[in-house]
């Protein structure tokens, strides 16, 4: 049975973690489903690359490029998806202005970490013929570390999609040779839908 | 007078309203919540919820409007003047009893 009576101290404390959590959820609202969008993007990319590949193999000898340009066309939807997902999501739970610009919030999170992979990769000397096959090592571990730190913050599941997201990619680079895309596409959707089914049970997206 | 003599308003110092006007009084003046968002971050159950919301209703202190979002009904609730009046007294006397006996 619930208790009626409440300490004055008891009645301070409610209102502090009320607060706490009634602003993480309202700024945070949609976070969950937008951060596995990206995981299941990010798996499409490994496919991609797998299956170009496999079936067309002087593509990349012609057009060593194109991972950037292929990078843009799956990220697009995934910024607009995730300006989307933020605002209906903040849009269902209060009609006020702050609540609506949760996706801007993420985003502009998301945006910082790319902005971090860019320049740690560039200052790292990367940016160049010998070093380019060594970016998405530098990248995926920034994300990576991005999913754990959100997670720590925000959404424990993040934590472990995080950790999932390096150990797809990491482990295929080193041991799988010309199957790592396949196996880094495999795990990382993987990971994402562990992520997902997490999120959904606790409902905590 | 002693601790026990401080009033705090029983329709707000009771753990489920009490979670329930925090979270709305700390949205902007004109911002209304959703029912089912705080039924969610509060972990309650709609009946629980109801009868909790009604009690703060009667007393005045909220407000509940029903809309038609995409054919689909949706409760918004919002903290009336009465009800944020209400909360900023109780602060005042939770801070009051917090701090009792006062220092001379």
């Amino acid at each position: 049975m619930q208790r009626t009576e409440l300490t004055p101290e008891e009645g301070w404390r409610t209102i502090h973690r009320t607060m706490a959590q009634s602003y993480s959820s309202l700024y945070l609202a949609g976070t969950g489903y937008i951060l596995l969008l990206w995981g299941a993007l990010v798996s499409v990319y490994f496919f991609a690359l797998f299956a170009i590949a496999e079936l067309a193999p002087g593509f990349e000898a012609n057009y060593p490029w194109y991972p950037g340009p292929l990078w843009v066309i799956i990220g697009t939807p995934g910024m607009i998806g995730s300006a989307l997902i933020g605002h209906w999501e903040g849009s269902r739970n209060a009609d006020h202005s702050t609540a609506r610009s949760a996706g801007l919030r993420v985003f502009a999170f998301w945006m910082a970490v790319v902005a971090a992979a860019f320049l740690v990769s560039g200052t790292a000397g990367l940016w160049s013929e010998d070093g380019a096959e060594k970016i998405p090592h530098v990248t995926i571990g920034i994300i990576s570390l991005g999913y754990v730190l959100f997670g720590i913050m925000h959404l424990p599941a993040l934590v472990v999609v995080g950790i999932g997201m390096a150990a797809a990619f990491y482990i295929p680079d080193y041991f799988a040779g010309d199957f790592a895309a396949l196996g880094t596409g495999a795990g990382m959707l993987a990971v994402t839908l562990f992520g997902a089914a997490w999120i959904h049970k606790s409902g905590q997206a | 007078m002693n601790s026990k003599d401080i009033f705090l308003d029983e329709t707000i110092h009771q753990p489920t309203r009490l979670r329930m006007m925090t979270m709305l009084v700390s949205q902007p003046e004109d911002g209304r919540l959703a029912y089912g968002f705080i039924q969610k971050t509060l972990g309650l159950t709609g009946g629980n919820l109801t009868t909790h919301l009604r009690k703060l209703e009667e007393a005045g202190y909220l407000a509940m409007t029903k809309e038609f979002v995409d054919s689909k009904p949706r409760t918004w609730v919002q903290a009336s003047e009465a009800g944020r009046i209400a909360f900023t007294d109780y602060l005042s006397n939770l801070e009051k009893a917090l701090n009792w006996p006062p220092s001379t």
